[in-house]
C-alpha cells in the first residue's frame, strides 16, 4: 500500500471523541484536553499496544487453567463428577450429539483461541507499523469486536445449570475454578479488543514504517 | 468512531487540503509521567496465581503406584477412588493389562499427604458388594461404584508396586483384638468368616485355616474383636458350635444351639470350664485345642490313659469301639479295640477288648490311693490292683434294650473267684466275669428243660377227677343249708323274750336322764347356783384386770418401780 491519505494529525487537527468538537493543534503536542467537554485528546489511544498485549497475555495465561481445571461438578447419588470443557465436548461428541459438540467447541474453544490469535496478530503488526493487508486487518478487528460478545456461552450454560439443578441429595451442579478462569479469559479478550486502537493499523507516515 | 476516513476505493489523486474555519485550541492536560500501562498488573497477577496453583498441585501430587488385580471389575480410570479408612486418598489413573495377560495393573495417583502409605506390606483390595455367610458388606458401593481400600502397612520399606487382594482382608492392621490358633481334627462346617461366640454373643470370627504341613491336623485362626479379646483366658476351651446338639437327660430332651446362623453356617464358641476360678487372659497367638462338642470341651482333663486288656468268653456283638467303661455310673474310659484271640488249651476263641481307662476320672478316690511319691502311672496301677483284690471285675452289659448296644461295666462282684492284676505288665489284664445276659442264658435253658419234663397230660386227668368229686360235694352242701334253717326256727321265741327285757332296761334309762335334766335346768339346783357364783367371781376378776391394764398403760414405769405411794403427789417430782 503506497497510497497515502492525510490524517488529522498531518493536518494539525484533533477531533474530540466525546463531543465531536474539531480542534486545531498545530503543535501536535501530547496531553491535550477538549476545551468544551474536558475530554482527553489523542490521535491514538495512549499505550494501546501495551494494554492490549497485557490483556492478551492475561487471557492466554488464563486459557490454560480454563481448559485444564473442571468447569462444573455434578453431584448425584451415583457420585461426584467433574467436567472440563474439552471433556464435555468429547462426551457430547461420543454420545452422538455432534451438533451440540460443534457449537460448544466453536463457542468455548475456537472463538477465544481465534480472538487471542487475531488480536495477537493485530498487535504485532501494529507494533511493527506494518502496512500488510491493512483493509483485511481492519475487517478482522471489527469481526473480533462483534463476535466477542458471544463467547460467554459456556458461562451462561453453567450458571443456568447451577441455578436450576438443585435436587438436594439427588443431584446438584456446582461451578468449579475452571469456569472462573474461562470467564476471565473472555473478559480479558474483550478488554484487549477494546484497548486496541484500530488507527494503529494505519501507520502515520511511510517514513515511520520499518522494514 | 473517529477513525481516519477511508475512501471506498483508492482515489486517483490526493484531495486538496480543505479550507478550515478558525478552530478552537485545546487546553493542556496534566501529564502522566508513567510510560507503562497499569494494565500490566493484571497478567502479572494471573501469572502469579497460576504459578501458585501449579506449584501447589505439583507439591500435592503424590507418587503413582501400581496395583495388580485379577480383574478390573468396577474400576474406572479417573473415577474410582482409593480410600483409606473411608477417606479418599487418591484416584485411579489408568487401568492396563499386564504384558503376560494374567492380571490387570491399576495405576493409582496417591495423595502427597498419604505418601507413607505406600510401603511394602500395605494391602489393597477392591470393595464391591459382597454377600457371604458372614453377612453382607459393601452395600454402599452398589450406588457409588467400587473403590479400592487400603490396609496400611507397617513396613519401613517403601514400595510402588503392589499385588491386590482378591477378597477383603479378614483382619485389618491395627484392628483392636487378638488372634488365636486352634488345632482341630477337621474343619467341620467352619469357613472363613464363621462367627465365634462367647455366651452366645458374637465376639469374633474365623479368619483362616491351614493344614498342618505334616497334614495330620488343621489349624484354624480366629480373631476375637476388642473389647472381648480378654475373655479368652489361658484356661479357655474352644468347641465347634455348628449344628444342633440334642441331649436326652433326666430333665427331658434338650436342644442346644448357638444361633441359627451358626447352625447354618457353622461357628465356634469358647468359654472357661466351670471349675476354673480365674485364669489370666491369653496372649495373642496362643494355641488351643478345638473340641467337637461343648461337653467334650468342658470335661475336666483326663490325664494319661491307662491301657488295660479284658478277655471275655462270650459274644460281644453290640460292643463297639468307643463304648464306655463304666464304674458305678462314672464313665472311666472307652473301648479302643475288639479282637479275637485263640485259646488253644480250652479250645475256645475268647474276645480280647483293649480299653483306655482315665484314672483321673476317679477324682478324690484316686488321690487317696495313689501314694505320694509314687509315679502317677505306677500309683494308678496299684489302685486298680487294690480294687481288683476287692472284687472289681469287668462285665459286659446291655446299655440299651432298643439298640442292643453293650458297654463294659466295672462291678464289685462279692463272690468272685480270686484274680490278680499284674501291675508290671505292659498292658495289664483286668479280670472279667460273664455278663448278665450270658449268665441268664444257661439258667433259662435249664428252666425250659425242666418245664419240658412236666407231664401235662397226667395233670389234666387228675384235674378232671377232682371236678367230678366236686359235683357230689354240691349235694351235701344243700342238706347242710336245710338243717341250718330248722335251727333258726327253734331259736325265735327265745329272741322275743330277750327283746322285751331290753325294752324295760330302756325305760329305766329314760328316768335317769330326766333327773339329770332337772339338775341342769332348774336354777335352784345346787349345780346351777355354784356355776352362777363362779361366773360372777370371774367377772370381778376381769374388771380388776382391766383397771390394772389401764393403770399400766398410764404408768408403765410402775412395772419396774412399783406403785408410787400417793398418786396425788406423783406429778410434783418430775426428775
Amino acid at each position: 500500500m503506497t497510497q497515502s491519505y492525510p490524517t488529522a494529525r498531518e493536518l494539525g487537527l484533533h477531533g474530540c471523541e466525546c463531543c465531536g468538537l474539531v480542534l486545531s493543534t498545530p503543535e501536535g503536542g501530547a496531553w491535550l484536553r477538549c476545551p468544551r467537554c474536558a475530554f482527553e485528546l489523542h490521535h491514538e489511544k495512549p499505550m494501546s499496544l501495551q494494554r492490549t498485549s497485557a490483556w492478551l497475555l492475561t487471557a492466554a495465561l488464563l486459557y490454560v487453567p480454563a481448559n485444564v481445571l473442571p468447569v462444573m461438578a455434578t453431584q448425584s447419588v451415583l457420585g461426584r463428577d467433574t467436567h472440563t470443557l474439552v471433556g464435555g465436548i468429547l462426551e457430547l461428541w461420543a454420545s452422538g450429539s455432534w451438533e451440540l459438540a460443534l457449537i460448544v467447541f466453536i463457542a468455548s474453544i475456537a472463538v477465544p483461541l481465534l480472538k487471542i490469535a487475531s488480536l495477537g496478530l493485530l498487535t504485532w503488526t501494529a507494533h511493527r507499523r506494518s502496512r500488510w493487508r491493512q483493509r483485511e486487518r481492519a475487517g478482522l478487528y471489527r469481526l473480533v469486536e462483534t463476535v466477542g460478545h458471544w463467547s460467554m456461552l459456556d458461562v451462561f450454560v453453567v450458571v443456568l445449570l447451577v441455578g436450576m439443578v438443585h435436587f438436594g441429595v439427588l443431584a446438584s451442579v456446582e461451578p468449579e475454578a475452571g469456569l472462573l478462569a474461562f470467564g476471565a479469559v473472555v473478559v480479558a479478550t474483550m478488554l484487549a479488543s477494546s484497548s486496541f486502537d484500530p488507527r494503529l493499523i494505519w501507520p502515520q507516515s511511510p517514513s515511520d514504517e520499518r522494514a | 468512531m473517529s477513525e481516519p476516513d477511508i475512501a471506498p476505493a483508492p482515489a486517483p489523486a490526493p484531495a486538496p487540503p480543505p479550507v478550515l474555519p478558525a478552530l478552537p485550541e485545546p487546553v493542556l492536560a496534566r501529564q502522566n509521567r508513567l510510560h507503562m500501562s497499569l494494565v500490566w498488573i493484571v497478567p502479572v497477577v494471573a501469572l502469579v496465581i497460576g504459578a501458585v496453583l501449579v506449584a501447589r498441585s505439583f507439591l500435592q501430587t503424590g507418587p503413582e503406584i501400581g496395583i495388580e488385580f485379577r480383574s478390573a471389575e468396577g474400576i474406572e480410570p479417573g473415577r474410582t477412588e482409593l480410600r483409606f479408612k473411608e477417606v479418599v486418598v487418591g484416584h485411579v489413573k489408568r487401568v492396563t493389562i499386564q504384558p503376560n495377560r494374567q492380571k490387570v495393573r491399576v495405576t493409582v495417583g496417591l495423595d502427597k499427604s498419604v505418601e507413607n502409605l505406600a510401603v511394602a506390606d500395605t494391602r489393597f483390595w477392591v470393595v464391591r458388594p459382597r454377600i457371604g455367610t458372614g453377612g453382607v458388606s459393601g452395600l454402599g458401593t452398589l450406588l457409588s461404584g467400587a473403590y479400592i481400600a487400603i490396609d496400611a502397612g507397617v513396613s519401613e520399606e517403601s514400595s510402588r508396586e503392589f499385588v491386590g487382594l482378591d477378597t477383603p482382608p479378614l483382619v485389618l492392621r491395627g484392628e483392636p483384638g487378638r488372634s488365636f490358633v486352634l488345632r482341630a481334627d477337621d474343619l467341620g462346617s467352619l469357613d472363613v468368616g464363621s462367627p465365634v461366640y462367647h455366651r452366645r454373643i458374637r465376639v469374633g470370627r474365623v479368619v483362616g485355616y491351614t493344614l498342618d504341613p505334616i497334614g495330620k491336623a488343621l489349624e484354624v485362626q480366629v480373631f476375637i474383636e476388642a473389647p472381648n479379646e480378654s475373655l479368652v483366658t489361658t484356661a479357655s476351651r474352644f468347641w465347634n458350635a455348628s449344628g444342633v446338639d440334642l441331649a436326652l437327660s433326666a430333665s427331658g430332651l434338650t436342644v442346644n444351639t448357638q444361633s441359627v446362623a451358626s447352625v447354618l453356617a457353622g461357628g465356634l464358641a469358647f468359654g472357661d470350664p466351670p471349675r476354673v476360678a480365674s485364669a489370666p487372659a491369653a496372649a495373642a497367638g496362643q494355641r488351643f485345642l478345638l473340641f467337637g462338642t461343648q461337653r467334650a470341651a468342658m470335661a475336666p482333663d483326663d490325664g494319661e490313659p491307662l491301657r488295660v486288656r479284658m478277655v471275655f468268653n462270650q459274644s460281644l456283638r453290640g460292643l463297639d469301639e468307643g463304648a464306655p467303661i463304666d464304674l458305678l455310673g462314672v464313665e472311666l474310659g472307652t473301648v479302643r479295640s475288639i479282637a479275637l484271640r485263640q485259646d488253644v488249651r480250652n479250645n475256645r476263641l475268647p474276645v480280647e477288648v483293649m480299653a483306655e481307662i482315665y484314672p483321673l476320672r476317679l477324682g478324690k478316690l484316686r488321690e487317696r490311693f495313689v501314694a505320694p511319691g509314687a509315679s502317677a502311672t505306677g500309683g494308678d496301677r496299684l489302685l486298680i490292683k487294690q480294687l481288683v483284690e476287692r472284687g472289681l471285675r469287668a462285665q459286659v452289659r446291655n446299655g440299651n434294650l432298643l439298640t442292643g448296644r453293650l458297654y463294659v461295666a466295672l462291678e464289685f462282684v462279692p463272690k468272685a473267684p480270686r484274680a490278680s492284676f499284674d501291675t508290671n505288665a505292659d498292658v495289664p489284664d483286668l479280670p472279667t466275669v460273664p455278663g448278665t445276659l450270658a449268665d441268664v442264658q444257661p439258667q433259662l435253658a435249664e428252666i425250659v428243660g425242666r418245664l419240658s419234663k412236666v407231664r401235662f397230660d397226667e395233670i389234666g386227668a387228675d384235674l378232671q377227677g377232682t371236678l367230678k368229686s366236686l359235683d357230689g360235694t354240691g349235694a351235701s352242701l344243700q342238706a347242710t343249708l336245710g338243717s341250718a334253717e330248722a335251727m333258726i326256727k327253734q331259736l325265735t321265741p327265745e329272741a322275743q323274750r330277750t327283746l322285751a327285757e331290753v325294752q324295760n332296761t330302756l325305760a329305766a334309762a329314760q328316768q335317769t336322764l330326766r333327773s339329770a335334766e332337772h339338775n341342769l335346768t332348774d336354777t335352784q339346783a345346787p349345780l346351777q347356783q355354784g356355776a352362777g357364783q363362779a361366773l360372777a367371781e370371774l367377772q370381778r376378776a376381769a374388771q380388776a384386770l382391766r383397771v390394772l391394764a389401764d393403770y399400766l398403760q398410764r404408768h408403765p414405769e410402775s412395772l419396774l418401780r412399783g406403785k408410787p405411794p400417793d398418786p396425788a403427789r406423783a406429778p410434783e417430782a418430775p426428775r
